[in-house]
């Protein structure tokens, strides 16, 4: 099966980096009041706690295990996605089960040619994060193809 | 043959549809009486005098617009049959027409409220496979029984003259039809049936929060601090007053579930016609619905503890739309009190080709830890607090501990799957069994879930999601041994 493109490692990293500078910046603000108003000190504590572990968290470790832990594979009549670290979860979509597929894709995403796919069928949806642009466009193409054969009813 | 008269509702649906907009104005008249703290008065001295003047006035404005909407929609409104279509035309100042291929309508849902018996008249809901947002395509709002009748004669003929155009495979199919026709009423709920329904019906939660809201609407108009008074008193009696009264609530709750359930289930039938199942029920508003077989996507036998004990069942359908209107979902109570064994064989008779007697392979022993396992995450500290806090009478709560071993006992015993052919079946429980049967081209996506734990003893639990209504049904047998998960994959894969 297919791991996520590396560049998606990146993207999610960019994320996480994003979010600290955000909570830094809260944080900032926080430090700022408790030293203006004279809140108890400990603030300063969690303050710095929170920024630091949103640090490790969510800018170096989450986006590493989810992306050594995704999985996907586009087979000529079926769809596998496997995911979780703790919890491994697979899931299987036959082609012909799909109703259609969107792309959603925000500008950091679009900067490094990725896309997030939502696979839709009628009764579920199932997203591959970061998927290279033209592997979706692919997909897409496949599926709108299989879509013609299919014939069972819903 | 094409009529191409126009056909217009029945005058009494004026009524209807005023009644309707009339209802919805009661709640603003209400809000109205309530905000003003009851001072009204239509003494023309009064210094209130001219503000409900002025709050009337306006509340009366709406209604007569209510009344005068519902007479113009029933005076606009027509329909007429063209071209193997029903086509409704409506609005006074924008017209509005809609047409709809006979061929396309799912179904035809009847629907006689007090006010249409009173006249022998029905509601009407017209059905398409896309009128997926709980709205029908179009509704008559009352028309006499016999119109009725007409359309459905008018959509039979059309669709027959299309099934002659086509070759033999449909041929064979339409005989098939005509023997089905033979023997049409599948299930009867007897009176006896009924009563063990509405007693056990678990409408009491719904009813119950009901009852709070309205409560809890009311305390405008209640006077608080009397009855802070009154509490102070109550309290002095003792604790034995309030269970007393919080058990005669519960059975007042109880008994209007009961009353609500007898009128709501009152004389359901199901029959078979066409590929379809007409469902009628109802005492005072009677309905029908109907339901095409092609548009069921699985069954569900559900059996509550206490039915299960008695050897009863609920059986339920998961539907791709089209009920009637009947709520925010697609769920359908086909046969909503059964005895297990009758059951099965109507069930056979209807779905002829699914096999309700399977031989299940169940959760292997092993696996059997894994359902309370998982439970101690919070049972644990809920039992240290309250063991530490309420020191004597909080080591009850070790009593949680066998119990939820119990129950995770009994969920293992149940857990289980059969494949046979082309069907998958699960079977289930949280509390109420349940038999999920599906086929697998109306199976729309299988997953499976292995935490590290389970890994380690080689157990995996399956996810099966069929469609039904807008967010589908999903069918979870935990902790089935992994080689039987991984058949179940590769089956759905192949």
């Amino acid at each position: 099966m297919h791991k996520i493109s590396r560049k998606g490692l990146t993207v999610w990293r960019l994320y996480g980096v994003l979010q600290t500078i955000i909570l830094l910046i809260i944080a900032a603000l926080v430090c700022y009041g408790t030293y203006y108003f004279e809140w108890p000190s400990f603030i300063y504590f969690i303050a710095v706690v929170v920024v630091i572990l949103s640090a490790i968290l969510s800018a170096y470790l989450f986006p590493k295990v989810r992306w050594e832990r995704w999985r996907y594979e586009v087979r000529e009549s079926e769809i596998e996605v496997q995911h979780g670290l703790f919890v491994v979860k697979r899931t299987l979509i036959p082609m012909v089960r799909v109703q259609h597929v969107d792309t959603t894709q925000g500008p950091i995403l679009k900067k490094y040619g990725l896309g997030n796919i939502s696979i839709s069928t009628a009764a579920t949806v199932h997203t591959i994060p970061a998927l290279v642009m033209e592997e979706a466009d692919g997909l897409r193409a496949r599926i709108s193809e299989l879509a013609r054969v299919a014939e069972d009813d819903v | 043959m094409m009529s191409k008269e126009v056909n217009r509702l029945h005058p009494v649906s004026a009524i209807i549809s005023s009644a309707k907009a009339l209802k919805s104005m009661i709640f603003p008249l209400i809000v109205i009486i309530i905000t003003n703290g009851f001072h009204f008065s239509f003494n023309i001295h009064s210094d209130n005098f001219w503000r409900t003047v002025f709050l009337f006035g306006i509340w009366g404005v709406g209604a007569i617009l209510a009344l005068v909407s519902g007479i113009v929609k029933w005076r606009t409104f027509v329909y007429w049959f063209e071209d193997g279509e029903l086509r409704v035309k409506y609005g006074l100042f924008v017209k509005k027409k809609r047409y709809i291929p006979f061929e396309r309508i799912q179904s035809l849902n009847y629907n006689e409220g007090i006010f249409h018996r009173l006249f022998g008249l029905v509601k009407v809901q017209v059905e398409t496979a896309g009128s997926k947002d709980r709205k029908p395509e179009v509704e008559l709002t009352a028309i006499r029984k016999d119109a009725a009748d007409a359309i459905e004669l008018e959509m039979r003929r059309t669709k027959n003259k299309t099934n002659e155009q086509t070759n033999d495979e449909q041929m064979s199919n339409e005989q098939s039809l005509t023997e089905e026709v033979l023997a049409p009423m599948i299930y009867h709920m007897s009176i006896r049936d009924l009563l063990i329904l509405a007693i056990t019906s678990g409408g009491i939660g719904v009813v119950l929060s009901g009852l709070a809201a309205i409560i809890s609407q009311l305390s405008d108009i209640i006077p608080y601090e009397k009855i802070f008074d009154e509490l102070a008193d109550f309290a002095k009696i003792g604790v034995f007053l309030v269970v007393l009264t919080v058990i005669f609530s519960l059975i007042v709750a109880w008994f209007v579930s009961f009353i609500i359930t007898l009128i709501n289930y009152y004389e359901y039938t199901v029959r078979t016609e066409d590929e379809k199942l007409i469902i009628t029920k109802g005492l005072l508003e009677k309905k029908r619905v109907t339901l095409p077989l092609n548009r069921i996507q699985a069954i569900r036998i559900v059996e509550n503890p206490l039915r299960q004990l008695f050897g009863f069942a609920t059986v339920v359908v998961e539907s791709a739309g089209g009920n009637g209107g009947e709520g925010n979902d697609k769920k359908i109570a086909l046969f909503p009190l059964i005895q297990k064994q009758d059951c099965l064989e109507t069930l056979e008779q209807i779905f002829p080709d699914v096999n309700w007697r399977p031989e299940f392979i169940h959760s292997p022993n092993r696996a059997r830890p894994f359902f309370y396992r998982i439970d101690f995450v919070w049972l644990v500290p809920i039992i240290g607090a309250c063991s530490y806090y309420f020191y004597p009478y909080g080591l009850l709560s070790l009593l949680l501990i066998p119990l939820t071993i119990l129950i995770g006992n009994w969920q293992h015993k149940t857990a289980a799957y059969m494949i046979d052919g082309k069907q998958l079946t699960m079977q289930y429980r949280v509390f109420s069994r349940i038999t999920f049967f599906m086929e697998k081209k109306r199976i729309q996506s299988i997953g499976t879930t292995q935490t590290y734990f389970q890994k380690r003893k080689n157990v995996m639990s399956v996810k099966a999601t069929v469609m039904s209504g807008m967010t589908g049904m999903t069918g979870n047998v935990r902790n089935l041994e992994q080689q039987d998960a991984e058949t179940i994959v590769s089956w759905y894969e192949h």
